[in-house]
């Protein structure tokens, strides 16, 4: 159990390697039983959580470059360890669902690399090997909108690339400025994040450390106006990278909110708090306004996961436990359901090769299966209660309603706008007179589809019924970045916004002194 | 008559200077860009030279005789490109060098 | 007790989970019955619930966690009291018999088995309004009926109409719950719990002002659910969904929601009386609107459809000034004779082949006995008749309107008895009564199946009697609710009142008989203006489609093809065009041509010497 998290990086990327010598025909069944191992042992991982302590857990590490304090440290706590569990998970059916793909040996081998990185970003407590699998993340995603993607693909995987790079330039920059404070304040050097979180540093540093990394996160979010790329990277790529880039990919970003921005400058959070629930809301409605007009059904889910990730951004900038619980909560909700509405967007689009909506319609009677799982799924995504995207965007919204009424008000809009937009779509594909003469000998699911769908609609409902076993880690470690916080604000109105948790209930160790 | 000091020397190698730098501008002929290169050296040399007297520093001097060196070897194996060049090209103009385009 | 608390709630749902299971195949009986012997189990427990609860004693159970995080926590915890058992009799009684009858109703259709899967489960959600002990599971049932409302009225979905309907009744209850969710945000920021019981221990403490934005705002939820105005249009476009449908959102699964929130969260709207009094306003107008839209109509569903908005009305005229109990009183026996109404309309729909214009009936008397007497006694319990049930629970609110000195509202709800006789027996002249003129259109009535009328004949049966239960109902609710008996003091104002409300409506009935006996065409009130903004409903839905809906779809069509396309994106890429552009522009430089590439040099020779020397020149001017 020691070195759980360097064998849950490093399997997938090993096997990936062996995976060239690996016979092509062949080639399926090891990317599934690999990936299956991995989330086995991502199971295994969760098991041996103790979800009664809310600091780091599985500790790991090796110092690289002790001069500079570079190390490699590895943990995971509540907030990262379901994002890891679902990162395995995705991976693994997305390999086992695998249509036909072409060179499908470079497709399963990528994708066994992406997971190396996905996991490495969620268990890095070190900035720099945070950044590392950071960067190394945009690699296999590149490769895989760029060489199975659509007719832009070349633009969009080239898009996603740079954009997203350049946003992680500014991070870096602010990373070592970060480290060059630690090393004026401490004498030491240190990169270490768990060290970084004892730093009290004065006001102006943080709002201008609070940028730079802004601007990396918010690219990868992504929040409005830095949004664009995600429409052209989700339209090119095939679906198993948009499923792996809606579920997985996109929770980097607010991750990196809940990890870095919040605790490490918790003046400058309640500073930009107003500015940021402003992006947040204009997303929510703007996005879901762009994503009603929108005429490809992929385009709907793409811009509608641009609207869930301001209700995220919203709860996260909270700074309470009920709105980042909620936040992280809803990004494991918010990765299940979209995965999962992207996915059935494949399966359609494997079928007729479109996704315009135009193209289709009536298809509840020719596909029923298919229809009451895609409905179960847009109605997961509106966000009815008993379903998981219900429980995070509640405890979002009602954390955020501590802080402001009227954003609180206009953010709220999104629960109707998101019902106009997603019932708007499945009136068009699913319901009305089957027009078109292909439509109606459309086969529906097949028994590889369902071995992906069952489970996610299983647990977008069991999450949405019965929270508890994921909430309650989530709330614990919740609590202790939230106390960190209190503690460390310097501003008399950071005090007043971030509350303070010793009173009312006895955490007896932050994450901060479990490092030592 | 007037005694011919430092700055006539300077002056000299920077006319000398500025003539080598308008033919290595102008000039289109390789053999021709050669001259204008050996005229930068000297009139970088005769500076040297003039600045060492001047000074009664004797290390001007060697390094005047160290870009004579120079320039010398850069002479011969120029010279010998600019054969090889002639021989496949049959033309020592500029223009039949531009095989490297932006 | 519990286990009849857990078999009510879950019966319902276990029906749909069967009837599911067979929604892929073909029509199967059982897919029907199964659901409707459950729900009658329900009902049974709810018996026993209910007579366990008139005792005075309550039965609250805490299942399990649901949310639980900070200071939150929210269980599944569910509360049968007085209030919620009047409640659940009322949703499974009606229930029990719309499941009997659409087995029957539904008998021809193919999606029989899908229909029964979401009918039970609209029922399993009320089930978990009318029962949750906390906001938060209010809520869960108050979106539920939300959702299975959209299967249900665009159960059709092969129907344009229809579709559009379903989505139009879910986005507008969306916007309402937006209301009630900032009500429960408020709710828990301010006493910081959920729980009905601590949350109204603690609302004393609250200042009034926050008092009463929580009241508007979980009002502004009941207006949807209940379709109040502005929020009103959806009630009468949902009649596009199967008239069972119909007979359950009006009767007991999902209009009533809005009620049963005023009442149940009664300890706060008694201390912002101000709040109730607007809701009364609104409750007497919309009476009135609702009922004045009836009276022109000529879709036989719309006209029941637009009594319930209008019987609504009176309910929250009940329940904003107080008189909660009379307010669960008339829901009570509205659901009865509603439920029956639709029922009866179920029947001579399917007779005429499913043809809604009352003008093209007349005469079904003689082919539809049963259904006849049915409606005919519903149209009676409607207008308040005494002695059915619509006039012990309506002349109620008369009379409580009247003691709070309230005259303006008594007077537009007296206006609007006497509308409401009238269009309830011009439907009931214009499809019974007169000639036979569907024989002009070619139509061959029946006579619904038997089980499906005795399968009414219990609500025809409550319709009349409900009235009688009017004490024993006051003494067991008035354990939670706040028990106010409103009686005229004055015997012979009482009587004057009684009796003149009963001439005035009996008058409207004779006056409908009159005038649509024999039915003709009115060109010349046609032609009346007031006619015409009656008959467009005036002119909301399309106000609504002209000033939102397409402004909605233009602003978004804008969004994303002019901003997002052309001013985020664009700057996104002209950032890019920046780089790209300047290589264009500067790649011939490295033109390859050795004597250019010398002068560029030469040139940048001379810039930096230029520059090194001014950068001395001012650091002497500088310094000196």
């Amino acid at each position: 159990m020691d070195s759980i998290l360097t064998i849950l990086i490093f399997f997938p990327a090993v096997a990936g390697v062996l995976g060239f010598v690996v016979h092509k025909d062949s080639i399926r069944a090891y990317g599934i039983s690999v990936a299956a191992i991995e989330f086995a042992l991502s199971l295994v991982l969760w098991m041996g959580y103790d979800p009664n302590v809310s600091g780091m857990q599985f500790m790991e590490s090796i110092p690289l470059i002790p001069e500079f304090g570079i190390s490699y440290l590895l943990g995971v706590d509540g907030i990262s360890l379901f994002i890891i569990v679902m990162a395995s998970f995705f991976t693994m059916i997305g390999i086992a669902t695998l249509g036909e793909t072409k060179r499908i040996k470079d497709m399963i081998i990528t994708l066994l690399f992406l997971q190396m990185t996905m996991i490495g970003v969620f268990a890095s407590l070190d900035a720099i090997l945070f950044y590392v699998f950071w960067e190394l993340s945009l690699v296999p995603m590149l490769y895989i909108i760029g060489a199975w993607g659509g007719p832009l693909r070349i633009y969009a995987s080239v898009k996603f690339f740079l954009y997203t790079f350049t946003g992680s330039l500014v991070m870096l920059v602010g990373m070592l400025f970060m480290a060059y404070f630690y090393q004026q304040a401490t004498g030491v050097w240190s990169f270490s994040l768990l060290e970084w979180y004892r730093l009290i540093l004065p006001e102006n540093y943080q709002l201008w450390l609070f940028a730079a990394f802004f601007f990396g996160f918010a690219i990868k979010v992504p929040m409005f106006p830095f949004h664009t790329w995600l429409p052209y990277a989700h339209g090119q790529a095939p679906t198993i990278g948009s499923v792996l880039l809606a579920a997985v990919l996109l929770k980097m970003g607010t991750y990196a909110f809940v990890r870095f921005s919040l605790p490490l400058f918790p003046d400058a959070s309640v500073f930009f708090m107003m500015p940021i629930a402003v992006l947040a809301i204009i997303m929510i409605i703007y996005t879901a306004m762009v994503a009603y007009a929108q005429e490809d059904l992929k385009q709907v889910i793409a811009y509608s996961s641009v609207s869930h990730m301001g209700v995220i951004i919203l709860g996260t900038f909270a700074l309470n436990v009920e709105g980042i619980a909620g936040s992280v909560f809803l990004m494991i909700g918010h990765g299940i359901v979209s995965g999962a509405l992207f996915y059935l967007v494949g399966v359609i689009y494997d079928r007729r090769h479109t996704k315009m909506m135009r193209e289709f319609g009536g298809l509840a009677s020719v596909m029923p299966r298919y229809a009451t799982i895609f409905g179960i799924m847009v109605m997961a995504s509106v966000g009815l209660p008993l379903t998981i995207n219900f429980v995070g965007e509640f405890l979002s919204l009602l954390g955020f309603y501590k802080q402001s009424h009227i954003m609180t008000l206009l953010a709220g809009i999104a629960i109707i706008v998101g019902a106009i937009y997603m019932l708007a779509a499945y009136k068009k594909v699913f319901f009305g007179e089957v027009t078109k003469e292909e439509n109606k000998k459309l086969p529906d699911v097949n028994k590889r589809e369902m071995f992906a769908l069952i489970p996610l609609t299983v647990i977008a409902l069991w999450l949405g019924i019965y929270p508890k076993p994921i909430l309650e880690p989530i709330s614990n470690s919740t609590e202790s970045i939230v106390q960190l916080m209190h503690d460390k604000a310097i501003t008399q109105e950071a005090k007043e916004r971030i509350p303070n948790l010793v009173d009312e209930m006895s955490i007896s160790r932050t994450s901060t002194q479990e490092a030592h | 008559m007037m005694e011919i000091g430092l700055n006539h020397y300077l002056v000299l190698s920077t006319i000398l200077f500025a003539i080598g730098l308008l033919g290595i501008m102008r000039r289109r002929n390789l053999l021709m860009l050669f001259f204008a290169t050996e005229i930068l050296l000297n009139s970088v040399n005769i500076a040297f030279a003039a600045i060492s007297h001047f000074y009664g520093d004797l290390s001007g001097q060697m390094f005047a005789f160290f870009v004579i060196a120079i320039a010398a070897s850069e002479v011969a194996v120029g010279l010998g490109l600019l054969v090889v060049w002639f021989k496949r090209s049959g033309s020592i103009d500029l223009e039949t060098l531009k095989s490297m385009r932006g | 007790m519990e286990m009849y608390l857990y078999i009510a709630l879950f019966a319902p749902l276990a029906g749909s989970l069967f009837a599911a299971l067979f929604s892929a195949s073909p029509k199967t009986l059982i897919a029907g019955i199964v659901p409707s012997a459950l729900l009658f189990v329900s009902f049974l427990s709810s018996l026993v619930l209910l007579v366990y609860v008139m005792g005075g004693e309550t039965v609250h159970v805490e299942m399990m966690t649901w949310m639980a995080t900070g200071d939150l926590y929210i269980p599944y915890g569910f509360l049968v009291d007085q209030v919620s058992a009047t409640m659940m009799m009322v949703v499974t009684i009606v229930s029990t018999i719309v499941h009997i009858y659409s087995i029957g109703y539904m008998d021809h259709d193919k999606s029989f088995n899908r229909f029964f899967a979401w009918l039970s489960a609209f029922v399993f959600s009320m089930m978990i309004l009318v029962m949750s002990d906390n906001f938060a599971g209010l809520f869960i049932g108050w979106e539920g009926v939300g959702l299975c409302s959209w299967a249900l009225i665009g159960f059709w979905y092969h129907k344009e109409s229809a579709t559009w309907a379903a989505n139009e009744a879910f986005i507008m209850n969306r916007i309402a719950d937006l209301g009630m969710l900032i009500g429960i945000f408020l709710i828990y920021w301010n006493t910081g719990s959920l729980q009905y019981d601590k949350v109204f221990a603690a609302m004393s403490h609250v200042d009034i002002a926050i008092v009463s934005t929580i009241g508007i705002f979980l009002f502004i939820g009941a207006m949807g659910k209940s379709a109040q105005f502005p929020l009103h249009t959806w009630l009468a476009d949902a009649m596009e969904g199967p008239t069972p449908v119909s007979a359950l959102i009006h009767a007991a699964t999902m209009v009533t929601a809005g009620v049963y929130l005023v009442v149940r969260a009664n300890p706060i709207y008694d201390l912002i009386p101000d709040v109730g009094y607007f809701i009364a306003c609104l409750g007497a107008f919309v009476a009135m609107f609702a009922a004045s839209m009836a009276l022109v109509n000529r879709d036989m569903k719309r006209i029941i459809a637009y009594s319930t908005l209008s019987q609504l009305g009176y309910m929250f005229v009940a329940a904003g000034l107080g008189a909660y109990w009379v307010a669960l009183f008339h829901l009570m026996a509205h659901a009865f004779f509603k439920a029956l109404l639709f029922l009866g309309a179920g029947n001579v729909m399917h007779a005429m082949n499913d043809e809604l214009d009352p003008f093209k009936m007349g005469g079904l008397r003689h082919t539809m006995k049963g259904t006849f007497i049915m409606m005919t006694l519903a149209s009676v319990a409607l207008a308040g008749i005494f002695p059915l049930a619509g006039f012990f629970s309506k002349d109620l609110i008369l009379e409580v309107a009247f003691i709070e000195n309230h005259y303006i509202l008594y007077t537009v709800l007296l206006l609007t008895a006497g509308m409401t006789a009238f269009y309830s027996f011009r439907l009931v002249a214009l499809i019974f009564h007169g000639e036979e003129r569907y024989k002009l259109f070619g139509f061959h009535p029946h006579e619904a199946y038997k089980y499906m009328l005795i399968a009414m004949s219990p609500l025809a049966l409550l319709a009349v009697i409900a009235g009688a239960f009017k004490m024993t109902y006051f003494e067991m609710v008035t354990k939670v609710l706040p028990m106010t008996e409103y009686h005229v003091h004055n015997p012979i104002v009482y009587w004057i009142m009684t009796i003149g409300t009963q001439l005035f409506v009996i008058a409207c009935i004779l006056y409908a008989y009159r005038k649509y006996e024999v039915a003709k065409e009115d060109k010349k009130m046609e032609e009346n203006i007031g006619y015409k903004i009656l008959w467009n409903q005036y002119y909301i839905p399309h106000f609504y489609e002209e000033y939102i809906s397409k402004p909605y779809r233009e602003l978004s069509r804008i969004f994303w093809k002019d901003i997002d396309m052309k001013v985020v994106d664009a700057t996104v890429d002209m950032v890019a065009n920046v780089f790209y552009k300047t290589g264009e522009k500067t790649r011939g430089m490295q033109d390859g041509n050795l004597s250019s590439m010398l002068q560029l040099m030469v040139v940048g020779l001379v810039a930096m010497l230029a520059l090194a020397a001014v950068y001395s020149i001012a650091t002497v001017l500088v310094a000196g």
